[in-house]
């Protein structure tokens, strides 16, 4: 595990050997930029293992890399979206 | 037969009515709570600072009642770029079709450049600054309005909060109900904003029968306007309502009065789902925006954020110089039943009227 530090990586970076190369779903979305809105976005790809904590109090908040998407909203041109845990399903469970 | 309308929302709340106003004006929330119903402030677009000082505009004018504050926790997210990269990938193609529009309706530039030019990010450091207040101000209730509140339930729960968490699919209510949350918003098809696919008739009985075993109330969401929509939901196992759509044009709304009258002429069918505000699918009220992005020569609708940054100059117009021809607004399909504007407190008093009519009608077929 590496740690992030300063302003802009207030987070804890690290690896999860058992989610490496995982199938998973992401029921993602996030607020949109000084609106009140917000939109649910749906993934799915490749876990790469990689992690990202943040803290705040108890247990971390913890966001998975998920890359090789096979499934993304029309309009998402990236290759790989964070996600975070508890918006993750593993398919091959 | 006892109070139909006095559910476990009531007595966990301290409420009169399972009646929760989702709502971004503070004079509406502090109305509908001192009125017997519960109010949730939408604060998720706002600055750490701001919160808190609405934080505690609402307490002095609502005592020692309950209220909650919404936040929109992120579930997924896409490394940051600066506004000014994001202007940048904007196609000319996008640009002109907008220019077309703005010039065929006659749309004004806004007065000033809308705020989202000084974005400063939506990661997931702002949202952690965000809450940090909300814990700092020991709010009642924090509903997460579309992430899992998970990692912040044992921090929530260690000082006597409540955690409420927003869902479109059995599948997150199972999630946020096996992490602990103590409410489930089940939020259907029909509801403004960002939504699920699922119809809030079919999300509610469903999320349901998950949550009751643990005795975790649930909230039906979704174009619930009318009483007869609350004794419905009650009748598929809720206990309560969640509702948005139905405070717009109020009295104390603070939305714009032409943007209001426009609200009350809207029908079911003026609602639109559609990504082409902000790139993300969402649920608005229809305006010359959304014909012309249906409409065969439109080019594609960009990727979010960059539909919001070209809509937005469009829509800020269109509130600094009051165009109601021009206004759209995040509403749900109940609006249809949203035919006067009046105040909060006769809002919720004919929705539980109406409500209690139901269920008196129902009782009198028994004795009969």
């Amino acid at each position: 595990m590496t740690t992030e530090q300063g302003p802009d990586a207030p987070f804890v970076s690290g690896f999860n050997a058992d989610y490496r190369g995982r199938r998973a779903e992401c029921e993602g979305g996030a607020p949109i930029a000084e609106t009140k809105y917000a939109g649910r976005q749906f993934f799915v790809g490749t876990l790469t293992g990689d992690y990202r904590d943040f803290n705040f109090g108890g247990s971390p908040w913890r966001w998975y890399l998920l890359a090789e998407l096979t499934q993304k909203p029309e309009a998402y041109s990236r290759d790989a979206v964070w996600c975070e845990e508890e918006s993750l399903t593993l398919m091959d469970n | 037969m006892s109070d139909p309308l006095h559910t476990l929302l009531c007595e966990k709340l301290g409420i009169e009515y399972p009646i929760v106003a989702f709502t971004h004006c503070k004079d509406v929330a502090v109305a509908v709570i001192n009125a017997g119903g519960f109010a949730v402030l939408g604060e998720a677009m706002h600055p750490p600072e701001h919160i808190r000082a609405d934080i505690r505009w609402i307490r002095e004018r609502i005592g020692d009642k309950k209220f909650g504050i919404d936040l929109v926790l992120p579930a997924s997210v896409e490394e940051e770029r600066t506004v000014e990269e994001l202007m940048a990938m904007i196609p000319k193609e996008s640009r002109d079709f907008e220019q077309q529009i703005k010039a065929k309706y006659d749309v004004p530039d806004p007065k000033e450049a809308p705020d989202l030019y000084t974005w400063g990010g939506l990661d997931q450091a702002r949202a952690l600054a965000q809450l940090e207040v909300v814990f700092e101000e020991n709010v009642p209730v924090f509903a997460s309005g579309l992430g899992s509140p998970k990692f912040l339930l044992e921090r929530a729960h260690a000082q006597g909060m409540m955690v409420w968490g927003l869902v479109g699919t059995p599948r997150q209510a199972q999630k946020q109900i096996d992490a602990g949350v103590d409410c489930i918003i089940a939020q259907g098809f029909d509801a403004a904003g960002h939504t699920g696919q699922i119809g809030t008739l079919s999300i509610v009985p469903q999320v349901v029968d998950l949550a009751e075993q643990r005795g975790i109330p649930v909230l039906a969401a979704g174009g619930i306007t009318t009483g007869r929509h609350l004794a419905a939901t009650l009748a598929l196992g809720a206990s309560g309502v969640w509702t948005g759509s139905l405070w717009l044009a109020s009295r104390e709304s603070d939305l714009n009065q032409p943007l209001k009258e426009r609200l009350l002429e809207c029908e079911a069918t003026d609602t639109v789902y559609s990504n082409c505000i902000s790139g993300y699918t969402m649920r608005t009220t229809r305006c010359p925006w959304h014909d012309e992005w249906l409409g065969p020569d439109a080019p594609p609708v960009l990727k979010a954020p960059l539909q919001m940054m070209l809509s937005s100059d469009y829509i800020q117009g269109s509130l600094d110089y009051q165009r109601k021809d021009l206004m759209t607004e995040a509403a749900g399909q109940g609006i249809h039943y949203v035919t006067e504007m009046k105040p909060a407190r006769q809002i919720l008093s004919d929705i539980v009227e109406e409500a209690l009519d139901v269920f008196d009608r129902f009782a009198s077929d028994d004795d009969d």
